[in-house]
């Protein structure tokens, strides 16, 4: 009896907290409208099949630089060049396993007015026993007599290849947005132009860079480059890839060997065809030295272009003993003012295919940046 | 009872009713004269960090969240800052714009990440003397590679990638980044996506010009058209302030005590995280003292 009556209370309490519960959910679910109400915002640039960009091809290899007989290529650091071994050891390596001899130029300064018993300069010096030479970003102008010992040299059958980027300033806050940390071994750490040696070629290498807001290898100062008429150094090399290359201008006896097709020029924002890479004889020209380096001589058709130059440097027909000492016909050097003073002269280090590394040490800097 | 029973207790109920009364009527009061909503006015006056972006991002969903809020208003003087927190931003207000009413309004400068964010906007109001623009990115590199002592498990662990790798991803956020300002300004934008990527910067009269603001007016200007969109008449207005830098930054000071002197410095103390030197992405307009190595996706800087 009692037991019943208490049951019946237990029985009214769950019923009562049951229907308490009950209309408070009812009336939670049939109140609740969420706390937001779209779900994500419309952002369909972001799930774009175009967002991200393909990565320019990186395949192939630059071929061997291969010739009849063994050439002598010198490259000169003598002048505060802004290049490094590191960055055109592509071109150095088909060089060199191609036989043929690589040497860094590290000697001697026209500054410094080193004259030899000849009169000559230690750059003409070691420019006779060459086959071709390589002047990249001087820091320092070359002097009368060197450019007069360089034409020489050229008239002789001698390769010469001038490479040049924009020209920087050491400690400069306006410094182009891509610049590559080099040069801090040096004394100067400025890079230039070889002026006045592409001058006495009808060459002139221009300020600013070229770039391209649309077709360009995923960063606007990465141009593509094409081919121009029939050329050698153009063989194959049908896309090319400079960075900020600089535009060259040219006498009309010279030949326009690449081209940045529908790109503009820094300075000037104009559209055009500029040329990158010219050819006046034994002289060629290109506006970009970082197509030789590791990171872009494979990339697109750069390795066929990397090889062409290397073969360019190589297949000359140079006579021995170019450029003659001063009083002779073709080289007039000047006695510099500092005349009589011996300076001691680095040797320039050799490198061949047996000893691709020597023990002496170069000017060049030897730290390796992610250019 | 009584006759003068019944009149005491009809004055002490009407005594009663007169307190009761006075209690609820103020409420009452309030109710008849409350205001139709609120509009928020959210601030974003420093640079873009994480954390700026994050007290932002939670204004903005407060904003969204809160009944009373109807609108909102963008007070935006920031040269941008990481491109990650301005894509949040920008999720952030696009979804916000998606629900009410918003309106910029340009207090100085909106350029680079802060511009993204007023992308979307309903209507941009600007001054002449204001700037817009920008639109670009860069990555700021550390330089070297692994340091001596240092033993990792891949080549590309300690510079994080390499400079092809760097400028790809520069890319895309350039292409997301023009995209989606180029989209969200469809209606009047009169510059194409090439144009843009020169990430030049304008005055707020050339920006109307151009199609990157829509009109000159203040604060106050963008406060009434908020309401007005939201079709408020009678309208409260909130203020979320910006964030404040913090101390040690204000006085550029890194974490870790140093004086901030390179611009890696600065980037590192300012965007990134303490002691760890990584590839910065940032959508920020205005000079970094002599970068590093720095892969641009714009012209102008």
């Amino acid at each position: 009896m009692n037991l019943g009556k208490g049951l019946g209370i237990v029985g009214v309490f769950v019923l009562a907290v049951l229907l308490v519960v009950g209309a408070t959910t009812g009336v939670a679910v049939l109140t609740d409208t969420g706390t937001e109400t779209t779900a994500r915002p419309d952002a369909p640039t972001f799930e774009n099949d175009t967002l991200l960009p393909e990565a320019v091809a990186d395949t192939g290899a630059v071929a061997t630089a291969e010739t009849d007989t063994e050439k002598t290529v010198v490259v000169d650091l003598s002048h505060g060049n802004d290049v490094s071994r590191a960055e055109m050891q592509p071109l150095v390596d088909a060089l060199v396993r191609g036989g043929h001899d690589v040497m860094f130029f590290t000697g001697g300064s026209s500054s410094i007015g080193y004259s030899s018993s000849s009169g000559s300069s230690p750059l003409n010096k070691s420019l006779r026993d060459a086959d071709a030479f390589v002047v990249a970003n001087p820091g320092t102008a070359y002097s009368g007599s060197e450019v007069n010992g360089i034409e020489a040299f050229a008239d002789a059958g001698g390769r010469v290849l001038l490479l040049a980027d924009t020209p920087t300033s050491g400690s400069s806050s306006s410094v182009p947005s891509i610049v590559p940390s080099i040069g801090s071994g040096s004394s100067v750490s400025a890079s230039g132009q070889p002026t006045n040696v592409a001058g006495r070629f009808g060459i002139t290498f221009g300020s600013g860079y070229l770039y391209d807001m649309t077709e360009n290898a995923n960063n606007f100062q990465y141009i593509y480059g094409s081919t121009a008429g029939e050329s050698r150094l153009g063989t194959d090399a049908e896309q090319t890839v400079f960075r900020a290359a600089v535009p060259i201008v040219t006498s009309a006896e010279s030949e326009t060997l690449l081209t940045g097709d529908n790109v503009r020029h820094s300075s000037t924002r104009k559209n055009g065809t500029y040329a990158v890479a010219v050819r006046n004889g034994n002289v060629t020209a290109v506006g970009d030295t970082w197509f030789l380096s590791p990171e872009a001589a494979t990339l697109a058709d750069n390795e066929h272009l990397v090889g062409n130059v290397a073969t360019f440097l190589t297949d000359g027909d140079k006579a021995a003993g170019a450029p003659q000492a001063s009083g002779s016909s073709s080289s007039s050097d000047v006695t510099f003012p500092g005349s009589g003073i011996t300076t001691p002269i680095a040797t320039p280090t050799n490198e061949t295919s047996d000893t691709n590394t020597t023990g002496t040490p170069t000017n060049e800097t030897s730290t390796a940046t992610p250019a | 009872m009584s006759r003068s029973n019944v009149g005491r207790i009809a004055v002490v109920v009407a005594i009663v009713g007169l307190v009761v009364g006075a209690a609820i009527a103020p409420t009452v009061w309030d109710r008849a004269t409350e205001p139709d909503g609120t509009v928020a006015v959210i601030e974003l006056h420093s640079t873009i960090t994480g954390d700026a972006a994050t007290e932002v991002v939670d204004d903005l969903r407060e904003a969204r969240q809160n009944d009373t809020i109807e609108a909102v208003v963008l007070d935006i003087n920031s040269p941008g800052g990481s491109a990650a927190a301005s894509e949040q931003l920008y999720l952030a207000v696009k979804r916000t714009q998606q629900e009410m009413p918003v309106v910029t309004s340009v207090t100085g400068l909106a350029a680079s990440g802060s511009y993204y964010m007023t992308a979307p906007a309903d209507h941009i109001y600007v001054t002449p003397a204001s700037t817009v623009g920008s639109v670009g990115v860069r990555a700021v590199v550390p330089s070297g590679g692994t340091p001596n002592g240092e033993i990792v498990t891949g080549p590309d662990k300690g510079s994080t990638a390499t400079n092809a790798e760097v400028r790809q991803r520069v890319e895309a956020l350039r292409r997301a980044f023009v995209g989606t300002v180029v989209r969200e300004r469809s209606e009047s934008l009169e510059l194409t996506a090439a144009e843009l990527s020169y990430a030049k910067v304008y005055s707020g009269a050339r920006g109307v010009e151009l199609g990157l603001a829509d009109s000159i007016g203040g604060l106050d200007t963008a406060i009434q058209d908020a309401a007005d969109r939201a079709e408020l008449t009678d309208y409260d207005i909130v203020r979320m302030e910006s964030p404040q830098p913090s101390l040690v930054s204000q006085l550029g000071l890194r974490a870790d005590g140093q004086p901030a002197t390179s611009a890696s410095a600065e980037t590192q103390a300012t965007f990134d995280y303490q002691g760890v030197d990584t590839v910065q992405y940032l959508m920020l307009h205005g000079s970094l003292a002599a970068p590093e190595t720095e892969v641009s996706a714009n012209e102008s800087r």
